[in-house]
C-alpha cells in the first residue's frame, strides 16, 4: 500500500494526522516495550512472538453482549479492559465458507484500509486480533446513532433541508476525498454504509469492497458497488476504472437525500442501466467517446436514446438543492467518467461556499438507531442489499452460523 | 483605627453620651432632640447635621477635629449606617474594592483559581483596611481599574441584572403570598356569613312551622354543608389561578433559572472548510501533467482503458507519492501525534444516552 502523503491538518489547530502502517507498527513497538507483561504471563511462555503480540491485544478488549448477526460477521459491543466506560464495537468475522484455508478478502481488504486511512470522517480501525479458530476480529470505533438509510427512509419522522443535505455529503465528500487521495477505491458507498457517531459525525465504512488504484493494463473486476449505486461504466463491464465509480456512487447517494427514495434502483443489471438511460440518458459515442469499446456495451437504436438530460429537468426534480447544488449533482451523475467532477473538484465546488451554510454537526437530525443498527451495518458483507430492498439472490445457506 | 475620634481622652462621660453630644460643636440631644450625626468617608470624625452646614456649606474646609486636617466636602456627608466606624470604614472600603475586582466564578478554570484570585483580592482589602502599604496598594487597585474597565462595567452589569432578579422573585413570591392570605381571610368572612344565613333561614321555617323542627335542623345543616364544599373548591380553583397567573407574569419578563451555566457568546462563525481543515500537499516534489513512458502510451490512447475512466495520470502520482512519500516522514513522531489524537476521541457520554442499553452513566473517551 502507498506510505502516506504529508497529511497536514489545519494549522490552527496542532493535530497532524498522517495515514500510515504506524497504527500496526504501534502496536508492536507498544507492546516490545514492555516485555514483562508477556513474560509474566504463563501462557504466553514459549509462545511466539506474533502469538503473543496478538495475545496481548486480544487481552486488552472485553466483548459485550452481542449487537447483531449476519452470514459474514458477529458484531459485539465491546469495551476496553483498563477502561471499562469505553464504548468499541468489535466486527468478528467467521470462517468463510468459500475461503476455508485463510481469510476472506472482504476482511483482508477492510483490515488492510482501515489500517491506512485515519481521518474523522472514516470509521476508525482501533486494532485487529484474531480469537480462537482463527477467527479475526476487529476493534473498531463505536457508531450508536445508526446510518443515513435509516434518516432517509424515515420521512414522517424526520425532517430535513438544504443545509442538512449539505453537512451530510460534505462529511461523506471529505471521506471519499481522503480515501482518493490514498489512492484507495471504497467501492461500496451507499447510504447504509454512512454510520453516524455520536456527535453526529457521517463515518464512511464497510472497506470489504475496497482497492487502491490499479497499475495499468491490471484489470479490476466490475462486480463491485451495490446496484443502485453502480456507475455505468461498471454495468457496461469496464475493468478499468478510477475514482470516478466512488464518484458517481456519491451522486446516487446526494439524489437519494434529496429525494428521500432511491434515484435508480433496479431490480437487475439490465433495469438499472434502463433507469439510469431514462433518468441521466442514453450513453453513446457522442456523449461518451469509446464507450462502444467497452466489453458489456449495449447497442441502443438510434430511435430509442434518449438525449443527456438538461439543468431544467434536474432543476424540477432536485430544486431543492438551488442551482449551484443541481450543477454539481450534475457533474457528479455525468455518464462519461472523465467528464465526471472528481472527489477533490467536488469539495471544491462553489455549492459548498454558497447559502445556506452547512448544519453544525450537533444540529443534524438524529435518530438513534442504536448500537443493534451498527450491528446490522457491520455484519453486512460488500455489495449486499438488505433484505427486501432489491435484489433477493439467495445467499449459500450457511448452517454453521449457530455454532461458529 | 487611628483617625476615629479619640474615646478614652477626656472627662468619663456616661454610657450614651457619645451618641447624644456632638464632638465639634458639644450641643447635645437634649437641647436639639432632631439632632443626626453625619460622617465623611474620608476620615470618619462624627458631627452633627447643624456642624456639617455651618462648616462646609462655603465650599471644601478641613476637618474641624482636632489633627485631623483633612479637606472634607459637604456632599460626601452621610448618615452611618453602623454604629461601630471602624464597620462603617471596613464595609466601605470593601464595597470599593468589590466594585473594582468583581470577577465571577465562571470566569475561572478551576475551583483553585477562582480561590487564588480571591486571596489576592483580599490581601489588597486587608491592606487597605489596616493601613499597610497603602499608596502601593492604591496604586495596584487604580492600575487594575484602569486596565481592565471594560470587563468591570460587564461584570457590573450581570451582577445587578442577577440582584434585580433575585429582588422581582423575591417580590411575585410575596405578592402570591399576599393572595392567599387574602383569599382565606374571604373564605372564613364568606363562611361566617353563610352559615348566619342557613340559622336564619332554619328559624324562619320554624316560625312558619314547614315540619317539624328535627328535619329541618337537618335539612339546612345539609345545605350549608353543601355550600361550603362548592365555595371550598371554588376558592382552591381560583387560588390556582391567581398562582399560575403570578408566575406567568413574574415569569415572562424576568425569566431566571438558578444554577445555569452563563452562555459564552459564540466566537464568529469560521467560514465552511469543505475540505475539514485537511491539507494534501507534496513537500518533495511536483507532479506534471505528462510522463514520458512509452510503456504508458496504451494505457493512454486504449479506448477499452480511457472510456472506463481510468486515467494514467492517477497512476503516475501514485508512484511518485509512492517514491516520497515517505521522506520525513519520523514514525516515532506519528505514534505520539496519533495518540495525542486518539485522547481527543468522540466523547462516549452522550454516545451511552443515545445508545440505550448500551452502557449506563459512561463517561469517558472511546479510546
Amino acid at each position: 500500500m502507498a506510505m502516506s502523503p504529508v497529511v497536514t491538518y489545519d494549522s490552527t489547530s496542532n493535530i497532524k494526522v498522517t495515514a500510515t502502517k504506524a497504527k500496526s507498527l504501534a502496536v508492536r513497538t507498544n507492546s516490545i516495550s514492555k516485555p514483562q507483561n508477556g513474560s509474566t504471563s504463563e501462557p504466553g511462555r514459549g509462545q511466539e512472538l506474533a502469538e503473543r503480540l496478538n495475545d496481548e491485544t486480544k487481552q486488552k478488549y472485553v466483548k459485550d453482549k452481542k449487537l447483531g448477526e449476519g452470514t459474514y460477521a458477529i458484531v459485539y459491543l465491546g469495551h476496553l479492559k483498563a477502561d471499562p466506560s469505553s464504548l468499541l464495537a468489535i466486527k468478528k468475522i467467521k470462517v468463510n465458507t468459500e475461503y476455508r484455508d485463510g481469510l476472506s478478502m472482504d476482511a483482508i481488504r477492510e483490515v488492510k484500509y482501515l489500517q491506512e486511512l485515519s481521518h474523522p470522517n472514516i470509521i476508525a480501525l482501533h486494532a485487529v486480533f484474531s480469537s480462537k479458530n482463527q477467527n479475526l476480529n476487529l476493534v473498531l470505533e463505536y457508531l450508536p446513532l445508526g446510518d443515513l438509510e435509516m434518516l432517509i427512509k424515515d420521512s414522517e419522522g424526520i425532517r430535513y433541508g438544504t443545509a442538512e443535505v449539505k453537512a451530510w455529503m460534505g462529511m461523506l465528500g471529505r471521506a471519499v476525498w481522503f480515501c482518493h487521495e490514498n489512492f484507495v477505491l471504497h467501492r461500496d458507498i451507499k447510504p447504509n454504509n454512512l454510520l453516524i457517531a455520536a456527535d453526529g459525525e457521517v463515518k464512511l465504512a464497510d472497506f470489504g469492497l475496497a482497492r487502491s488504484f490499479s497499475d495499468p493494463y491490471r484489470p479490476m473486476t466490475y462486480q463491485v458497488i451495490t446496484r443502485w449505486y453502480r456507475p455505468p461504466e461498471l454495468l457496461f463491464g469496464a475493468r478499468f476504472y478510477s475514482g470516478a465509480v466512488d464518484v458517481w456512487s456519491m451522486g446516487t447517494v446526494f439524489a437519494e437525500l434529496i429525494l428521500r427514495f432511491p434515484f435508480v434502483a433496479g431490480n437487475t443489471d439490465m433495469h438499472q442501466l434502463e433507469l439510469i438511460c431514462n433518468a441521466i440518458g442514453t450513453p453513446t459515442e457522442e456523449n461518451w467517446p469509446g464507450v462502444s469499446k467497452l466489453e458489456g456495451y449495449l447497442k441502443y437504436d438510434k430511435a430509442a436514446t434518449i438525449p443527456v438530460r438538461g439543468k431544467d429537468f434536474y432543476l424540477s426534480k432536485f430544486g431543492t438543492a438551488g442551482p449551484v447544488g443541481v450543477d454539481l449533482l450534475m457533474s457528479m451523475l455525468a455518464l462519461d467518467p472523465r467528464k465526471r467532477c472528481t472527489s477533490r473538484e467536488m469539495l471544491e465546488h462553489k455549492w459548498w461556499s454558497s447559502e445556506p451554510r452547512p448544519t453544525a454537526k450537533e444540529d443534524l437530525p438524529k435518530k438513534g438507531g442504536g448500537p443493534e443498527r451498527m450491528g446490522e451495518d457491520l455484519k453486512r458483507r460488500g455489495g449486499e442489499i438488505e433484505d427486501g430492498r432489491g435484489d433477493r439472490v439467495a445467499r449459500k445457506l450457511n448452517f454453521g452460523v449457530a455454532k461458529s | 483605627m487611628s483617625r476615629a475620634p479619640a474615646r478614652n481622652g477626656a472627662a468619663p462621660r456616661r454610657p450614651g453620651d457619645e451618641d447624644d453630644i456632638c464632638p465639634v460643636c458639644k450641643s447635645s440631644r437634649y437641647l436639639n432632640p432632631s439632632m443626626r450625626f453625619l460622617v465623611n468617608p474620608e476620615c470618619y470624625h462624627k458631627m452633627c447635621e447643624s456642624c456639617v452646614d455651618r462648616i462646609f456649606s462655603h465650599g471644601p474646609a478641613p476637618c474641624p477635629v482636632a489633627g485631623c486636617a483633612r479637606t472634607l466636602r459637604k456632599a460626601r456627608f452621610r448618615r452611618q449606617t453602623f454604629e461601630d466606624l471602624h464597620i462603617e470604614r471596613e464595609v466601605d472600603i470593601r464595597r470599593r474594592v468589590a466594585g473594582v475586582f468583581n470577577k465571577r466564578e465562571e470566569e475561572f478554570e478551576s475551583l483553585r483559581d477562582w480561590n487564588n484570585y480571591l486571596e489576592e483580592v483580599e490581601n489588597l482589602t486587608w491592606n487597605l483596611l489596616q493601613g499597610v502599604d497603602v499608596k502601593e496598594t492604591e496604586k495596584k487597585l487604580d492600575a487594575y481599574k484602569r486596565q481592565n474597565e471594560q470587563e468591570i462595567k460587564q461584570n457590573a452589569a450581570i451582577e445587578s441584572q442577577e440582584n434585580a432578579n433575585t429582588e422581582a422573585q423575591f417580590a411575585a413570591q410575596r405578592e402570591q403570598a399576599r393572595l392567599r392570605r387574602e383569599a382565606a381571610r374571604n373564605e372564613e368572612l364568606d363562611e361566617r356569613r353563610e352559615k348566619e344565613e342557613g340559622r336564619r333561614e332554619m328559624v324562619d321555617m320554624m316560625a312558619r312551622g314547614d315540619g317539624d323542627a328535627d328535619t329541618i335542623a337537618r335539612e339546612t345543616q345539609k345545605v350549608v354543608l353543601k355550600k361550603s364544599t362548592a365555595r371550598r373548591t371554588a376558592a382552591e380553583r381560583s387560588r390556582q389561578q391567581a398562582a399560575a397567573k403570578v408566575d406567568n407574569g413574574a415569569a415572562a419578563p424576568l425569566f431566571s433559572i438558578q444554577g445555569l451555566k452563563r452562555v459564552v457568546q459564540p466566537a464568529p462563525e469560521k467560514e465552511y472548510d469543505p475540505f475539514g481543515g485537511y491539507v494534501i500537499k507534496h513537500e518533495y516534489y511536483y507532479l506534471r501533467d505528462h510522463y514520458e513512458h512509452s510503456w504508458l502510451d496504451n494505457a493512454r490512447s486504449d479506448a477499452q482503458i480511457t472510456a472506463g475512466g481510468y486515467d494514467v495520470r492517477e497512476y503516475c502520482a501514485r508512484a511518485m507519492m509512492e517514491a516520497f512519500g515517505g521522506l520525513g516522514v519520523f514514525v516515532e513522531d506519528e505514534i505520539r501525534e496519533r495518540e495525542e489524537m486518539a485522547d481527543k476521541g468522540v466523547g462516549t457520554a452522550s454516545a451511552a444516552a443515545a445508545g440505550g442499553g448500551g452502557g449506563e452513566g459512561v463517561d469517558g473517551d472511546v479510546l
